[in-house]
C-alpha cells in the first residue's frame, strides 16, 4: 500500500516534537488574526515569510500553512460574536452567526462552526492525499510548451476571480511578470533592469514586495479608517441543541462538497466557497424566510466550505508548482526562499517534506478545534486590543524581518517603497494578488516559453502542436470569451457586489 | 465630475508609466531571434503588452467615466513610509533599539490617536519583545545599541 506507507511517512515527520510546535505556532498566530479584523492571511504570511527563512524547510511550510486554515477558524470567532468578519471569507457567517448568538446560541454557533471546520479540513486532507500522486505523475509528462500553457491558465483563472475590472487584472498580471525580470538574465548573464544596484541583480526578492505591498499597504489603510469596537456577546453554554445538530449535519456536508471543488480550482478559495455555500444553502432550503435571522445552516455551511476549500486550494500549488490564490503565491514564495522548486519534483525528491506537510494539516486542524473552543475567551480579550498598539508593532516585526533576510537594510528600503506602492494600488483599486501570481509565475514562464520556443526552432505553433499544451490553452481561451459575454459579465459583478456589501 | 480623476483613467496613466520605463531602461538589452531569444525579448514584449493595456484601459475610462479616486489621507502613508526608511537608516549606523525608537513614534504619529504614555509604553514592551525574539530567540547579529550591546 503505497498510500499508507506515505501517510506513515507523514505522520512521523509531522508528529515529530519540533514539527508539532511549528505547527502549533502556526494555529496560534492564525486563530490570533482570524479573531482581529483588520489584518488577513495575506498580510501575516507577507510578513512572516523572513523569519521561515531561518527555519528548516518542512518546520516552515508547516508553520504557514496553519496560519492560513487557522485564520478560517478565528474569522468566525469574531463574525459570530462581535458582527464583525475576522476575515474576508467569514463575512457571510456574520450574516446568521450574529443572530445566532444575539438569540443566546452564541455557544452552539461556534461549536458548530469549529466541528464544521474541523470535519471540512478533514476531508479536505483527504482529497490532497487521494488526488495529489495522479496529478503529480500526470504533471511530468509536461514539457516546456504545455507548461508554459498550464500557466497562461492559471493566470488567467487568476483575473477571472479578480475583483473589479478584468482589464486591470490582465495589466496587474503583466506588471507583475515585468517585476519578475529584474535581475540576471539566467541565459546570458546580462543584468535587466538592476541600475547598477548590485542588490538587485539576483532579482528582487519577494518577500519585500509581499510585505510591502499587502502588509504596508493593509496597515496604511486600516489607519485611515476608523475602526469601531463593538463589544462581544457573551458565550454561556457551547453545546448546540439535537435539533441544532439535525439541521447542521447535511449543511456541514454541502459545504465541505461544495468548497472543496471550489479550492481545487485555480483563483478559486475559502472566500468564494463560503458565499457559493451560504447561496447554495439558502436556495434549497425549506426555511428560506429563516435565512438572516439566525438559521444554523447559514453558519454551518459556509464556515465548512471555507475551511475546506482553503485545504484544497494547497492541491494545485503541492503537485504543480501552480498558485491558485495570493496566499499560494506566497507559499510558493517560502518554498523558493527555502531553495525548493516547487513542483511535481517536490513530492518525489521530498517526500518527507510533502506528506510532511499534509499530515500536519489534519493534526494542525485537530489543534485548532482545542484553541477555538475550550479557549475562546482569551481570544474574545484581544479583541479590546485598540489597533493603534497593534499597528507599530506589526510595522517593527515587518522591519526587521526585512533586514533579517540578508542582514541588509537595502530590505528594509524595499519595504518601504513597496508600500507606497501597494498603497497606490489599492487607491486606483488595482488588485494585488494577480500582481503577485505574475510575479511568482514571471521568471519559471520566460525560462519555459524561451526553452519551448528553441525546441521548436522559433515555431510559436508548438504550443497548439502538443495535446496537453493545445487543450489548456482551449481552456484558457474560453475562459476569456466567456469573460468577455455581456450576460456573464454581469453575474461576475452581482457575485462580487454581493461579497463587497 | 472629472473624468481624469477615474480610478480607471490613473491606472491606464500608471501602466504606460510603467511600459515607458521598462522600454527605456531595457532599450540596450538585445532582442534576438524567436529561436534564440536574447535577455531584450521578453521584456520589449511585455513592455508593448503593458502600453497596449494601458493606453485601452484609460481611453475607455475617458469614454465611461468611473468611480473618482478617493482623496488619499496623507498622513498615515506618509509616517508609516517615513518610520520604516528611518529604520532602515538608524539599524546599522546606531543599532535596534534607537531604530525602534524612531519607527514605533514616527508611525504612531501616523495614526488618529496619540498619547506619549501609551507610545512609551508600547516601545518598552517592544524593545522587550524584540530583544527576547530576535537577539536571544533567533540569535541574529545586531547591536541593540551600537558600541554599548
Amino acid at each position: 500500500m503505497d498510500m499508507l506507507h506515505n501517510l506513515t511517512l507523514g505522520f512521523s515527520v509531522a508528529l515529530s516534537f519540533q514539527n508539532l510546535l511549528y505547527a502549533l505556532v502556526g494555529c496560534m498566530v492564525g486563530t490570533l488574526i482570524g479573531v482581529l479584523p483588520g489584518i488577513g492571511p495575506v498580510a501575516t504570511i507577507a510578513m512572516l515569510l523572513p523569519i521561515t527563512f531561518h527555519l528548516p524547510p518542512t518546520a516552515a511550510l508547516i508553520m504557514l500553512a496553519g496560519i492560513y486554515y487557522g485564520a478560517q477558524y478565528g474569522g468566525s470567532t469574531t463574525s459570530i460574536l462581535v458582527n464583525l468578519p475576522g476575515e474576508a471569507s467569514s463575512v457571510v457567517t456574520c450574516i446568521d452567526g450574529y443572530q445566532m448568538a444575539r438569540k443566546g446560541r452564541a455557544g452552539a454557533a461556534l461549536t458548530i462552526s469549529a466541528l464544521g471546520s474541523f470535519f471540512a479540513g478533514t476531508v479536505g486532507t483527504i482529497i490532497i492525499v487521494l488526488f495529489a500522486e495522479p496529478l503529480t505523475q500526470m504533471a511530468q509528462k509536461f514539457g516546456p510548451a504545455d507548461y508554459c500553457s498550464l500557466m497562461a491558465l492559471g493566470l488567467v483563472a487568476a483575473i477571472v476571480l479578480a475583483n473589479g475590472s478584468v482589464l486591470k487584472a490582465i495589466a496587474m498580471v503583466f506588471l507583475g511578470l515585468l517585476f519578475g525580470l529584474v535581475g540576471t538574465d539566467v541565459n546570458t548573464g546580462a543584468q535587466r533592469f538592476t541600475f547598477d544596484i548590485p542588490e538587485l541583480s539576483d532579482g528582487i526578492d519577494f518577500a519585500p514586495i509581499a510585505m510591502g505591498l499587502f502588509g504596508i499597504a493593509e496597515i496604511v489603510v486600516n489607519l485611515e479608517k476608523k475602526m469601531s469596537r463593538s463589544g462581544a456577546i457573551k458565550v454561556t453554554s457551547l453545546w448546540p441543541t439535537r435539533e441544532e445538530t439535525r439541521r447542521s449535519i447535511p449543511a456541514v456536508l454541502r459545504g465541505t462538497i461544495l468548497g472543496a471543488i471550489l479550492g481545487v480550482l485555480p483563483g478559486g478559495g475559502p472566500t468564494l466557497g463560503a458565499f457559493s455555500a451560504y447561496t447554495l444553502e439558502k436556495k434549497i432550503s425549506k426555511r428560506p424566510q429563516e435565512f438572516g435571522k439566525g438559521a444554523v445552516e447559514g453558519v454551518a455551511a459556509p464556515e465548512s466550505a471555507n475551511n475546506a476549500a482553503a485545504q484544497t486550494s494547497f492541491i494545485p500549488m503541492l503537485t504543480l508548482g501552480i498558485p491558485s490564490n495570493a496566499v499560494m503565491a506566497l507559499m510558493v514564495g517560502a518554498m523558493i526562499i527555502q531553495g525548493i522548486q516547487p513542483g511535481p519534483e517536490v513530492m518525489t525528491k521530498k517526500p518527507d517534506l510533502f506528506w510532511g506537510m499534509i499530515a500536519s494539516m489534519w493534526i494542525g486542524n485537530l489543534m485548532l478545534v482545542i484553541i477555538n473552543l475550550p479557549m475562546i475567551g482569551m481570544w474574545v480579550k484581544l479583541l479590546t486590543v485598540p489597533y493603534r498598539f497593534l499597528s507599530p508593532a506589526i510595522l517593527l516585526f515587518c522591519a526587521i524581518g526585512a533586514y533579517s533576510l540578508q542582514n541588509s537594510t537595502f530590505h528594509v528600503q524595499q519595504v518601504a517603497m513597496f508600500g507606497v506602492l501597494g498603497y497606490i494600488f489599492v487607491r486606483l483599486g488595482c488588485e494585488g494578488a494577480p500582481f503577485l501570481l505574475g510575479l511568482v509565475l514571471g521568471p519559471q514562464m520566460e525560462e519555459y516559453f524561451r526553452r519551448a520556443m528553441l525546441l521548436s526552432r522559433g515555431d510559436p505553433m508548438v504550443f497548439l502542436q502538443r495535446p496537453i499544451s493545445l487543450g489548456l490553452l482551449i481552456t484558457t481561451t474560453v475562459l476569456l470569451i466567456l469573460m468577455a459575454l455581456p450576460n456573464l459579465r454581469k453575474a461576475r459583478e452581482e457575485a462580487f457586489q454581493e461579497e463587497e456589501g | 465630475m472629472n473624468r481624469f480623476l477615474s480610478k480607471d483613467f490613473l491606472s491606464g496613466v500608471m501602466f504606460i508609466a510603467f511600459g515607458l520605463t521598462a522600454l527605456y531602461f531595457g532599450r540596450n538589452l538585445a532582442v534576438g531571434t524567436t529561436v534564440r531569444m536574447g535577455p531584450g525579448y521578453v521584456p520589449h514584449m511585455l513592455s508593448y503588452i503593458m502600453l497596449v493595456l494601458g493606453l485601452i484601459i484609460a481611453v475607455l475610462a475617458l469614454y465611461n467615466g468611473g468611480d473618482t479616486v478617493e482623496a488619499p489621507k496623507w498622513k498615515p502613508i506618509t509616517m508609516v513610509t517615513i518610520g520604516i526608511i528611518a529604520f532602515g537608516l538608524l539599524l546599522e549606523t546606531t543599532g535596534m533599539f534607537p531604530a525602534l525608537v524612531a519607527l514605533v513614534f514616527i508611525a504612531s504619529l501616523g495614526g488618529d490617536e496619540f498619547k506619549l504614555w501609551e507610545v512609551l509604553g508600547n516601545i518598552v514592551v517592544l524593545t522587550f519583545l524584540c530583544i527576547l525574539v530576535f537577539k536571544v530567540g533567533l540569535s541574529m547579529n545586531i547591536a541593540v545599541i551600537n558600541g554599548v550591546w
